[in-house]
């Protein structure tokens, strides 16, 4: 065993300054094609993602309203925007929106997406069909999500009431009363639970037939083998899509607006007593609607830390996991 | 009937209640978009386009003639068509050249470049929303079909994926074509491409989905309706018609119907490329 491992050491080591000296200068003009092949992406990257960021943070101390110069007013966006609650009246408001929907829809959307993935994984015939009618949702856009669950959530003639009905419970105006808004958007998040779902069918199909077969072998019920092996063996996926989930949730904006968008003149306001205001829905609104950029910007670096925190602790606690 | 079948039975009824859930609201939109407007509105919910009085056969095409001619979905379907059609490809190959280079070609600062990328995807879009517009405004674009394709054109998400993909690809065919004489870009069409189809699958289609799915940033950066996109135009379609859901289900299902076809032809393809990736959202 160890002598082709000696016989092979002196091949190999000749082999490389060899190709070096037989392209003498490739190495300066390589440096060069490497610098040509990722200057559009580079390009796009500064002027899209790294100045825009970085612009961000400076109008965050600002107050602009992107057509004149910007004003510098120091920390005063962000003090504002947390002890005036004159000048943003629902910033708190939107913050609370904003968690309520996140612990709503992030568990409510992982239950279903995990009793999908489960479900699918007993079968053979027919799970890739189910697959692909439980993904359909995931690719329909969120402004065609949004009208679709507009017209079912209609108080007078939409399905979900008649459905709702037929078991007896009586007619709701889901997306005008304020208590119904935040089950109502989590269950369109549910619907779309379909990446998920995927994600868990894929963490199903890694655990190894043996760890089944040997908790078989030591006499666990089915109940027993879902929560002694398939729940602690799906555990990363389901840290993962918890972070994932929580991140997209703080972040829901699309849907939102289109809801609660229309009624002809009526302006976007995020649903009855703002109770569908989400944060970045409020954010938009101070950008794009009152043209406050400058505490636009300083609400959406609250976000960012916010995120960065979430994402922080949840990797030392899975680190605290792991060890 | 065997054992199997009979114990299977429980589980396939909850797949289909599931399923059901899923694809009801899919079936009630394009129920609702044939409907003339009177049949829409019936206390007991009616699947078939039926008059509401006769109870005969009544479907139409009205809806879909009415959204496409009058509301202006007819030109954001096509706004759609080509922005997408210009934006993936070029989107594909400039993250492709990039990853190719970050997976392959060494060059010095070439991996604190690559963390400085990967640390730029967790900033939240919505931060960088008010900048972008205001750099689209300096170059010119605002309000224009360039002004979505520009700040869409390249995706570290993207170029973090192909360059994992490249980096799995056997050295040694690079240096046999390295042999016989190929440069860098000879190697990169004839070699690299040709054994990643699968990434450039995954990526094409996602980017596909999500590009003509977006509503956020065209509902910022375009004004003029000549220019929606059709996600943007069904929004204000929804918005200004809200009492006509039949108008609005026309518009939705010439949204859906094209992602599902592609969905349907590709489901193998964008399946596996969840399960390592995760949808870009």
């Amino acid at each position: 065993m160890a002598s082709p491992v000696v016989a092979q050491r002196p091949a190999e080591t000749p082999a490389r300054p060899g190709r070096r000296r037989r392209r003498p200068g490739i190495g300066g003009r390589d440096h060069l094609v490497g610098w040509l092949l990722i200057a559009p992406a580079m390009a796009y990257f500064i002027i899209f993602l790294l100045y825009p960021a970085l612009a961000a943070l400076y109008y965050s101390f600002t107050e602009w309203d992107l057509h004149s110069a910007p004003i510098w007013v120091g920390l005063q966006n962000y003090t504002d925007l947390f002890f005036d609650d004159v000048k943003y009246p629902h910033f708190w408001k939107s913050i609370q929106v904003t968690l309520q929907y996140t612990l709503v829809a992030v568990p409510l959307t992982l239950v279903t997406a995990l009793a999908q993935a489960l479900l699918i994984n007993t079968i053979r015939r027919g799970s890739n069909l189910f697959r692909l009618l439980l993904f359909l949702p995931v690719v329909t856009a969120e402004a065609a999500v949004g009208a679709i669950w507009r017209w079912l959530y209609d108080p007078q003639y939409g399905l979900v009431n008649a459905v709702l009905g037929l078991v007896g419970i009586p007619r709701q105006n889901w997306l005008n009363t304020p208590e119904l808004v935040i089950p109502a958007l989590a269950f369109i998040a549910a619907w779309q639970c379909g990446i998920s779902m995927i994600i868990y069918l894929a963490g199903l199909k890694s655990i190894p037939e043996s760890i089944r077969e040997a908790a078989v072998i030591d006499g666990a019920g089915p109940v027993q083998r879902f929560f002694k092996v398939t729940v602690p063996m799906l555990r990363p996926t389901t840290f993962y899509l918890v972070v994932t989930g929580i991140i997209a949730a703080l972040q829901v904006f699309g849907l939102v607006y289109v809801i609660f968008s229309g009624g002809g003149n009526r302006s976007v306001t995020g649903g009855p007593e703002q109770s569908g205001l989400a944060y970045v829905l409020h954010i938009y609104l101070y950008a794009f609607r009152y043209n406050a950029m400058g505490a636009a910007c300083a609400m959406s670096f609250v976000l960012l830390v916010f995120i960065m925190i979430i994402t922080f602790v949840q990797f030392k606690f899975m680190k605290q996991e792991v060890s | 009937m065997n054992q199997t079948t009979v114990r299977r039975l429980p589980i396939y009824i909850a797949l289909i209640l599931l399923a059901l859930v899923s694809v009801v609201p899919f079936v009630w939109m394009l129920a609702t978009s044939f409907k003339n407007g009177p049949d829409v509105y019936t206390q007991v919910p009616q699947l078939l386009p039926l008059d509401k009085k006769t109870g005969e056969w009544n479907p139409t095409l009205g809806n879909y003639e009415y959204v496409l001619s009058i509301s202006g979905l007819g030109t954001a379907f096509w706004n759609s068509v080509w922005i997408t059609c210009v934006l993936v490809p070029a989107k594909l190959l400039i993250d492709a050249l990039a990853a190719y280079a970050f997976a392959r070609i060494p060059f010095p600062g070439r991996d604190k470049i690559f963390v400085l990328m990967l640390a730029g995807m967790m900033v939240p879009t919505i931060t960088l929303l008010v900048p972008r517009l205001h750099v689209t405004q300096l170059l010119g674009v605002y309000d224009s079909p360039w002004g979505i394709i520009l700040p869409n054109v390249a995706s570290v998400l993207d170029i973090f994926l192909m360059r994992q993909f490249f980096r799995t690809l056997p050295v040694e065919l690079e240096e046999a074509a390295r042999i016989d004489g190929a440069g860098r870009m000879q190697i990169f069409w004839r070699v690299i491409l040709p054994l990643s189809k699968p990434v450039l699958a995954v990526v094409t289609i996602t980017s596909f989905i999500f590009h003509w799915n977006d509503l956020v940033w065209p509902l910022i950066v375009l004004n003029d309706p000549q220019h929606y996109t059709l996600p943007l135009a069904l929004q204000q379609l929804a918005s200004t018609e809200s009492g006509r859901a039949y108008y609005i289900m026309a518009g939705a299902a010439l949204a859906v119907i094209p992602v599902m076809i592609v969905l349907l032809i590709f489901q193998r393809r964008i399946m596996q490329g969840i399960a390592f990736s995760g949808l870009k959202s």
